[in-house]
């Protein structure tokens, strides 16, 4: 699945016979199934699948929101296996940018300030939270909607905010879950391409979870699951 | 920390609900200042009677002057003590004075009250500088008139500038001036010529107290030695102040702890509604939770977060029933004094620690309201709360 020259690199992700079971009353679903993959720093992974074959459980276990029933998560250096609820959490924020299906902006907040948010988990001054936020929207081409709410942004509009607010922290890895499932192919395309962006000229890994083989198309590495386990 | 502003144009955007759960507060919050500034009204009026250079002598046993009686020879002692304050004229800054209770009847017919009586030696404004008459004149001396004080002038019968009541049966007295004293429960009096109100209450040969000026307020103890460890006068001193402080301390206090407890019983259910509202607003937002603690943000921030709107929700409603209070100190209350039997007037205090107590008791409805739902929000799991 990896090319020879991305498996020499550092690997920025490494599962290793990695299990997920989920209790619903009696029974015991394994949602993932004794597996192992590594991503290569600086890769463009997509993971494809059918529904309940396990591809956002593998992307929550890799962006740190969820645990492992056995086997090993290394990500960006650090076992999250042994980490505490606290410590996945300064994890996440110092190591992951987040770009979900549904935008996920604060209502309240404007493109700017929801842009803003993760610095606010760092020590930066105000002016330089604000300037570094004013910096992402302008690489995702919104700096003109800085002062904007989200009900007034397209679909678009609201995703490349999240992506500028996913890229301001920088983090090592940009984990997307079906960022184009809500877009028309047009804003699809531009949010493909904003990833590709973020993956070419700053070098961020990303793992993307995706039902849309064009999106995919843009990955370099596309894994296949189902029911747990890579095809 | 999650931003002030996210919680702030959160309250902002539920406007509805955010007015109608301040309000609730704000009432509660009204309740709780006007019962403080009611209390603080009443020992206004009752504090500001009373010097603390001034001693009260009151019979054994007694707790107020109306209910004590001195022999005029032991009077006479009391005010020829060393440690009594002596005026260029060489007599003692000392009054005797007696005093009564007058049942009359409420203006307007609404039945009646008590109205302490005040029987006062001609130099009685020369002790009490303070008292002022502000319209007419002070009594004669031996006359049947009487002044009122200002805060129960035209509110019993005939107790007016110019009109007349009777002290005793067939024995008519006639108000000829109206004082005033700061406040003081003196307002809340009627002061007449000692005999004349000695003779209507059958006070002969005695006074209910008397007031002596001390030297200087460090002379008390010796004051009260004296006078209290001669066994022939049976007699008991006070601190002016102290003694008035007393007198409006049972009725204080009843107020008081009635009004908390009116003030605590609606807290609880303000404070049902702040915790209605927060768990709305939990449930509304779960994904925003959610995704705040995906990109880092910890239990405790978001615990803090909706804490803080609680409070500042809170804040809202307590400012505004501060407010509303303030308008209180329009209003004039009456109240019958438990230790005197007789009616006190006064007006509902506002202070600053008064409104500052207030608005700290709003923050603590939202404390306590907020604290349950704030607690539902921090412990959400991440991806049960994104996937709302």
């Amino acid at each position: 699945m990896s090319s020879p020259e991305e498996s020499a690199a550092a690997p920025m992700v490494e599962l290793t016979n990695v299990t997920k079971t989920f209790h619903r009353g009696a029974e015991t679903l394994t949602v993932l199934d004794g597996l192992s993959l590594s991503i290569a720093e600086g890769s463009f992974e997509a993971l494809m699948g059918p529904s309940g074959s396990g591809k956002s459980t593998l992307l929550n276990l890799v962006a740190g929101l969820d645990r492992a029933t056995s086997g090993g998560v290394r990500v960006a250096g650090q076992d999250l296996t042994a980490m505490t609820d606290g410590d996945l959490a300064a994890f996440r924020a110092r190591y992951i940018g987040f770009i979900f299906q549904s935008y996920n902006l604060m209502p309240v907040l404007t493109a700017l300030e929801n842009v803003e948010l993760p610095l606010l988990l760092t020590k930066l001054p105000s002016a330089d939270r604000k300037r570094r936020a004013a910096t992402a929207l302008r690489v995702v081409g919104l700096e003109d909607r800085a002062d904007h709410y989200p009900r007034q942004l397209s679909g678009g509009q609201e995703q490349r905010v999240a992506i500028a607010r996913a890229l301001v922290n920088d983090p090592k890895i940009i984990v997307a879950d079906e960022p184009t499932g809500d877009l028309d192919r047009k804003s699809a395309d531009q949010i493909l391409a904003l990833l590709e962006k973020l993956n070419k000229d700053f070098k961020k890994t990303v793992v993307m979870v995706t039902h849309d083989p064009e999106a995919a198309s843009h990955a370099r590495v596309t894994h296949h699951l189902n029911k747990g386990a890579f095809q | 920390m999650v931003p002030v502003s996210y919680s702030v144009r959160n309250l902002m955007v539920r406007r509805t609900t955010t007015a109608a759960t301040a309000l609730g507060i704000g009432l509660v919050v009204f309740v709780f200042a006007s019962v403080l500034m009611l209390g603080a009204g009443l020992q206004r009026a009752m504090g500001r009677s009373g010097s603390a250079d001034v001693a009260i002598v009151l019979r054994a046993g007694s707790d107020a002057e109306s209910s004590s009686g001195i022999e005029l020879p032991a009077a006479g002692l009391v005010t020829a003590s060393p440690e009594v304050r002596v005026r260029p004229d060489g007599r003692s800054d000392a009054v005797g004075e007696v005093v009564g209770v007058l049942a009359l009847d409420r203006a307007g017919g609404e039945g009646m009250s008590n109205v302490q009586v005040r029987g006062v030696p001609d130099d009685v404004y020369r002790f009490r500088p303070s008292v002022h008459v502000v319209a007419g004149r002070a009594a004669a001396p031996g006359s049947d008139e009487v002044v009122v004080g200002a805060a129960i002038r035209g509110r019993f019968r005939g107790v007016d500038l110019g009109q007349s009541f009777e002290i005793k049966k067939n024995r008519r007295v006639r108000v000829v001036g109206v004082i005033e004293d700061r406040g003081s429960s003196f307002e809340s009096e009627v002061w007449g010529d000692i005999d004349t109100v000695r003779a209507a209450f059958g006070r002969e040969a005695l006074v209910s107290s008397v007031r002596v000026g001390l030297r200087s307020a460090g002379q008390l103890d010796a004051f009260k030695r004296a006078i209290e460890t001669n066994p022939q006068l049976g007699l008991t001193v006070k601190r002016e102040s102290v003694y008035y402080e007393e007198l409006a301390q049972g009725t204080t206090t009843f107020l008081t702890i009635l009004g908390l407890m009116i003030a605590f019983f609606f807290s609880a259910g303000a404070m049902i509604g702040a915790m209605i509202t927060m768990h709305a607003s939990v449930a509304q937002r779960s994904r925003e939770i959610g995704t705040l603690r995906a990109l880092g943000f910890s239990r405790r921030s978001i615990l803090a977060s909706f804490l803080f709107e609680s409070v500042v929700l809170s804040l809202a409603g307590g400012v505004v029933g501060a407010l509303a209070s303030l308008a209180m100190g329009l209003v004039r209350f009456n109240i019958v004094n438990f230790a005197t039997w007789s009616e006190v007037v006064f007006t509902f205090v506002p202070t600053p620690s008064i409104v500052v107590s207030s608005l700290l008791f709003a923050a603590l409805m939202g404390l306590l309201g907020g604290f349950f739902p704030a607690v539902r929000a921090a412990r959400m799991n991440v991806l049960d709360a994104l996937r709302a």
